[in-house]
């Protein structure tokens, strides 16, 4: 017990482990509870998108102001594609996921254009992907703990409007909230929490983040206060046990082991004990269901269950 | 060949098969379940670089894996779709990086796995592009009308007594075969824009399934094979060009195409009372143009 004890803590006696935990268990919480919202509106591709789009920003803030701009560079292309992002979801001239892959894919390829005219193109485009959570300074710490506060006080001053949006957006339009305009707030938390992250963690781990605690608990529960509270405490503890393994591995064994993506698997091994309590805990049917394959391949390929008011494809394709 | 016509005949290989493949890809909305195609079959090619197994086979078999833990999860009770596909992308992109990282050359492979290296392609990455190529064109040709079918209407197709599971497993698997074809040569990144910004370009020019296939493989070969001219003329990433050019012409086709945004209404989500000057405008517009019957 001990040793395993030892083997959690012992790591983080060291500063700049200590920042990296700290680090990586702010942007656990922040991304759990984000990720609720990501889970609950089915933003899986949008979040996926953003940390896309944010990269041209951070290359072109890095060529302006070096590391100091790269932040604010994240900031404003992180902000100007959630704006972009919630216009095409309103606006369906192709189907929402063909212009968010165009736009994802564009952006990079800008991004990459403009990095592939520097000398440290490789290196440059790691350490954007995976970040460096290790090397984290204050600075970094300071700037997750204000999106942090901003994250917190925008949930808790509309939680109600989010979640009545998330669950009834023709209610929601009904009753005459502004449905464009929560969307858009909803975008814009989950850019910011993108641009906290990923000068730290990089784009792979802040979609994880995002996506994969949040993922977790709502296999768990099916009521909010938990499935918050839940999402939250695996997403720290992800970071927590992530850190701490790669921290072993290449200490105790040699091998080295790219933090964030260690995080990640971390994360996902969350996930899988979440998905095996599920499993064990789920009621059988009544009744097998007849021609059960058939079914489960149609809910995927099929017409997706989409958003309430979104047009079928075939509408969408057949002409207007 | 050298290098230069190795590549073209690459892209334009690559470009035609994910123009054909991508119509679908759009008409079913795949293009999230591709993406995490993409990334999720990379801890495959990874680990069949480290068993020393042929590269497409590895990538091939773990996107067959994918496809079933997907299938699996998305009927659990309380995971949706995009969640599931969000987590597997998460998980299948972090195991490859964890096997890559343990190894030398971390950061050079991986930038090539993203953003591809057409330009170093080989004599067996051309063979192999034609081979599935060709297989793919003759299974969308014979099944055309079915995968269309069931893509619009699959009660009705059930009910006509179709097999529509079988018919859903060979979409997917066309999907995943273009996937593990085109990754290893173009990149994650590449693939993904191929497959679906051809096909949604040709959605904005017409509606039928055939015209779109008509538009959307020629302009893939276009956009792959201009890509590549450009950038080395510009001196520029080869993959993130042809990307570029693929994503221009849809942004052109925005603004000129029948469908496209100049021509089409703002979409009327809002039921309520104010329509928004603009579109308010436009209707008048049009009503004074004869072209709607209330303003």
């Amino acid at each position: 017990m001990n040793t395993v004890l030892g083997l959690l803590v012992d790591p983080f006696t060291l500063p700049f482990m200590a920042r990296a935990l700290a680090q990586a268990v702010l942007l656990g919480v922040l991304g759990g509870v984000v990720g609720v919202l990501v889970v609950l509106r089915r933003l899986a591709f949008v979040t996926e998108a953003l940390t896309h789009t944010v990269f041209p920003g951070v290359v072109v803030g890095f060529a302006v102001g070096q590391t100091g701009g790269v932040l604010w560079g994240a900031l404003v292309a992180g902000l100007a594609s959630a704006a972009l992002f919630t216009v095409l979801a309103r606006r369906e001239l192709v189907t929402e996921d063909a212009s968010l892959a165009i736009l994802l894919t564009g952006f990079f390829a800008v991004g990459v254009i403009v990095v592939s005219r520097r000398r440290s193109y490789t290196s440059d485009l790691t350490a954007f992907l995976f970040g460096r959570i290790l090397a984290t300074d204050t600075g970094q710490l300071v700037a997750t703990l204000a999106v942090f506060a901003v994250v917190v006080a925008v949930l808790a001053a509309l939680r109600k409007e989010l979640l009545l949006r998330a669950f009834d957006p023709q209610g929601a339009t009904a009753m005459g909230y502004p449905v464009a305009r929560l969307d858009l707030v909803v975008n814009l938390l989950v850019a910011l929490v993108v641009v906290a992250g990923v000068r730290a963690v990089g784009t792979v781990l802040v979609v994880a983040l995002l996506v994969v605690p949040a993922a977790a608990a709502r296999l768990l529960t099916d009521r909010l206060g938990p499935l918050v509270a839940l999402a939250a405490l695996l997403g720290a503890l992800g970071g927590w046990l992530g850190l701490a393994a790669s921290f072993e591995a290449s200490l105790g064994y040699g091998v080295r082991l790219a933090s964030g993506a260690t995080v990640v698997l971390a994360l996902v091994g969350l996930y899988l004990a979440a998905l095996l309590t599920s499993v064990l805990t789920a009621r059988l049917p009544h009744h097998l269901p007849h021609h059960l394959p058939g079914r489960v391949l149609g809910r995927v390929l099929g017409r997706p269950p989409g958003r309430a008011g979104d047009r079928t494809g075939s509408q969408a394709v057949s002409g207007r | 060949m050298n290098y230069l016509s190795r590549a073209l005949v690459e892209a334009a290989l690559v470009g035609g098969l994910c123009g054909a493949v991508g119509v679908h890809v759009v008409l079913r909305r795949l293009s999230f379940f591709t993406m995490a195609m993409t990334h999720a079959t990379f801890p495959g090619i990874v680990l069949a670089a480290i068993l020393g197994v042929n590269l497409y086979l590895g990538g091939g078999v773990f996107g067959v894996l994918i496809v079933l833990v997907v299938v699996w999860l998305t009927n659990r009770p309380r995971a949706d779709q995009a969640s599931v596909v969000g987590v597997v992308l998460c998980a299948g992109f972090a195991l490859g990086v964890v096997l890559m990282s343990a190894r030398d050359g971390f950061g050079q492979d991986l930038s090539a796995y993203l953003v591809g290296s057409i330009l170093t392609v080989s004599d067996s990455d051309i063979r192999v592009a034609a081979l599935v190529a060709g297989v793919v064109l003759v299974t969308l040709t014979a099944l055309g009308k079915e995968l269309v079918f069931g893509a619009f209407d699959r009660e009705a197709m059930v009910a006509r007594g179709y097999p529509v599971l079988a018919l859903d497993l060979v979409l997917l698997v066309l999907v995943e075969l273009t996937v593990v074809t085109s990754v290893p040569t173009v990149g994650t990144i590449l693939a993904v824009a191929l497959l679906v910004a051809p096909a949604a370009t040709a959605r904005l020019w017409c509606r039928g399934v055939a015209g779109m296939t008509a538009v959307a493989v020629p302009l893939g070969v276009a956009s792959a094979v201009g890509g590549v001219l450009l950038s080395q003329a510009v001196g520029v990433a080869a993959g993130a060009t042809v990307v570029l050019v693929g994503c221009s012409a849809f942004a052109v086709s925005l603004l000129a195409a029948p469908h496209g945004a100049a021509r089409t209404r703002w979409r009327r989500s809002r039921p309520g009372p104010t329509p928004g000057r603009f579109a308010t405008a436009l209707a008048g517009y049009r009503y004074r143009r004869g072209e709607e019957e209330t303003p």
